[in-house]
């Protein structure tokens, strides 16, 4: 991954799939998030927030969210999933000014979606795989 | 000439989160279609919701069921991961 900053033992497995990233009001509900993930699908799968405004508080970040995205980054691409409205547009503030086919923003319920990709990812499926298994979360009932 | 195999699992733990996520890496390894029975209800082992949604809990029996060139393995392996508790 050269050039991309990548915090040792972030994502330890590294390898050939999607990463994910959380755009959150809140910092909490970021990682809490990911930490569900990681239960359900394991290391494998680079998963990274963006949690709250810069200073920890809750809103959005356009620094964290272009920070998380850089972290995430595999030569397999990036799915950015943000919770609701502002994180949403500031998602697509950063992605119009940067935009990368490699790094898709994802219209997916946040938690549903999240679980849905991350699981997918981790099979090694690939950047369209991924984006569409997030978004037919919608689809999903839960009883 | 894709074959069929299907065999039943009594689940040793909830198909809570992290067993639906092994069930969909497991299963991604084959080529056949793999599908969890859970009485009235069949979900694809493409889909971790679909299976969270099944509601299949402990001592409940499930039936795995794939379709393709692999199936007898892929029944078998995703067995096992229905079987595995961590």
């Amino acid at each position: 991954m050269p050039g991309l900053p990548v915090r040792a033992g972030y994502h330890p497995h590294m390898s050939g799939t999607v990463g994910l990233v959380l755009v959150s009001h809140s910092p909490d509900l970021a990682a809490g998030l990911r930490e569900l993930l990681r239960q359900v699908a394991g290391d494998a799968v680079a998963v990274t927030v963006a949690g709250g405004d810069d200073d920890g508080g809750l809103g959005t970040s356009y620094e964290l969210i272009r920070d998380a995205i850089a972290e995430a980054g595999s030569g397999e691409g990036v799915v950015v999933l943000p919770d609701l409205g502002s994180s949403v547009l500031t998602a697509k503030a950063l992605l119009a000014d940067h935009p990368d086919p490699r790094v898709r923003l994802v219209d997916a319920p946040f938690v549903e979606g999240a679980v849905a990709a991350a699981v997918i990812a981790a099979t090694g499926a690939d950047l369209d795989t991924v984006s569409v298994a997030a978004e037919e979360a919608w689809h999903a009932r839960k009883l | 000439m894709p074959e069929s195999s299907e065999t039943t699992v009594v689940l040793p733990a909830h198909l809570h989160a992290r067993p639906a996520g092994q069930v969909v890496v497991t299963a991604a390894k084959f080529t056949s279609t793999v599908e969890i029975v859970y009485g009235a209800k069949t979900a694809n082992a493409r889909g971790v919701l679909a299976l969270l949604a099944l509601g299949a809990t402990a001592g409940e029996t499930v039936t795995v069921r794939a379709t393709g060139d692999d199936a007898p393995q892929a029944v078998s392996a995703v067995a096992t991961a229905l079987q595995t508790t961590e």
